[in-house]
């Protein structure tokens, strides 16, 4: 029945969302460095996935799926939040438990997308392979994208030093 | 800038490693998992909500099919040929209950009606040109028959075992209706409902021209230069932007900058269609299609004047 497998992948969904919240919280922070806005972003990411669960492909790729819904969340509360709002506050930044402040201030200055892979290759810890099913590039493009940032913060890095 | 070597990834991986400690350190709140169960809960009441919209209809349904069977328990095709029929000039085409299927255990039930095109004297009819096209449109009737068979057997099929199996529970239900009968058109809508959780609900239109006989697709309709598609989706879309204006529920995945792969571009080869007693174009989506689950299933009409001069 097609409806059955509709029920599967509302479940197999449910389940990576308990499963991992804690890694989408930690995800949506280094976007938006404070709790409240994490919170609403993992929120309404878990709505619109389960929402959505149906037009999941395949069961196998729910981990991968759910992490790009709540990078679109993050990188869509960040436009509006702009819009309205104007900068990001440097001052939350600063609080927060970051010792490498130069760093983090680099990744912060980046685009979004080049943040993103930052985030997700050091931060999240995710392997290229899944980094490119994440974002549904080609593995090679993930690679050099990431070395040219890389080269990027580093110059910015011997700049300031 | 500086060749960047493999010592040189090495080096920045060493730097990221202390913030990337920190980033796996960030303390979780403890209200997230409550926020997250929050949300999974308000997607699920969403597709409940639908659920429940097309299963209220299909109750009443299922009571007055169970009443008809007591009063006539003869019906069928008697009946919905009599019903089926309508006054037009030249061929009569029709759609008739060929075949039902009925079941109801506590929870399991199925209302299916399949249905059969028919066109009165198929064989001795000449069509208005001259041409004899008869040949042609025992064809095509006899591919859309075919094709309803197949798509309600399947369903059917899936269902007894799921009902034998006796696991959960679930229901199916097959109507059908014929919503354009003109001069030019005849279009019959198959609708289908599975459902078992969270119910999907789909529908098929299949459109016979009676001057060519043949089945006709969206694409069909317009000349091959005409950029139909374009017009008409821009249409669409400037619809749905006025429906999200008016009515702040309404949500339709149309300039969705979150996730832009939802948006709805254009229509598909084989986008469903009618056309109305106007003879405006009304463009059919199933759920889940261009909105939300909880939205259901969606119609755009598109008027006579917006696409008359692109037709074929």
């Amino acid at each position: 029945m097609w409806a059955k497998k509709d029920k599967d992948k509302g479940e197999a969904v449910r389940k990576v969302l308990l499963d991992n919240y804690e890694s989408y919280y930690r995800l949506a922070f280094a976007y938006v460095h404070n709790e409240a806005d994490a919170m609403d972003i993992v929120q309404e990411g878990a709505y619109r996935a389960m929402l959505k669960a149906d037009d999941l492909r395949e069961i196998s790729f729910a981990g991968t799926w759910v992490y790009r819904i709540m990078i679109n969340e993050a990188k869509g509360y960040l436009r509006k939040n702009r819009k309205e709002t104007g900068e990001l506050d440097e001052n939350l930044a600063a609080e927060e438990v970051y010792r490498d402040i130069d760093l983090e201030k680099a990744v912060e200055k980046l685009p979004e997308a080049e943040r993103t892979l930052i985030i997700l290759r050091f931060y999240e810890d995710k392997q290229l392979s899944e980094i490119a099913e994440i974002l549904q590039e080609n593995l090679n493009t993930v690679k050099s994208r990431l070395y040219r940032v890389l080269r990027k913060l580093r110059e910015e890095l011997a700049e300031q030093t | 800038m500086k060749e960047f070597e493999t010592e040189d990834y090495r080096d920045m991986e060493k730097k990221f490693s202390v913030a990337g400690e920190d980033h796996r350190k960030i303390p979780v709140p403890e209200e997230m998992r409550a926020r997250v169960e929050a949300g999974i809960a308000r997607a699920e009441t969403e597709k409940k909500k639908t659920a429940q919209k097309i299963g209220g209809f299909r109750i009443g349904m299922a009571a007055a099919a169970v009443a008809m069977l007591v009063i006539l328990p003869n019906t069928g095709a008697g009946a919905a040929h009599a019903m089926g029929s309508l006054p037009v000039v030249g061929k009569l085409f029709q759609a008739v209950t060929f075949r039902d299927y009925r079941y109801e255990s506590d929870r399991f039930d199925a209302d299916v009606e399949v249905p059969k095109i028919q066109v009165e004297d198929m064989d001795d009819a000449e069509s208005q040109n001259g041409e004899d096209t008869s040949g042609q449109l025992q064809e095509t009737v006899e591919q859309i028959n075919f094709d309803i068979e197949e798509v309600t057997n399947r369903l059917v099929e899936e269902f007894k075992k799921a009902a034998d199996a006796g696991e959960s529970y679930g229901s199916l239900d097959i109507h059908h209706e014929t919503v354009t009968d003109n001069e030019q058109y005849f279009t019959l809508k198959l609708s289908l409902y599975q459902g078992a959780g969270s119910g999907y609900q789909s529908y098929k239109y299949y459109t016979i021209d009676k001057k060519t006989g043949k089945q006709v697709q969206i694409g069909d309709l317009f000349r091959t230069d005409s950029s139909y598609n374009e017009i008409l989706s821009e249409n669409i879309r400037e619809q749905m932007r006025a429906r999200m204006a008016e009515d702040e529920m309404k949500v339709y995945w149309v300039d969705y900058e979150e996730v832009p792969e939802w948006n709805f571009e254009k229509l598909k080869e084989n986008q469903n269609f009618y056309f109305d007693g106007s003879e405006n174009l009304v463009i059919v989506f199933d759920e889940y299609e261009v909105a939300p689950g909880y939205m259901g299933a969606q119609e755009f009409t598109v008027e006579k004047d917006v696409f008359e001069g692109l037709l074929k």
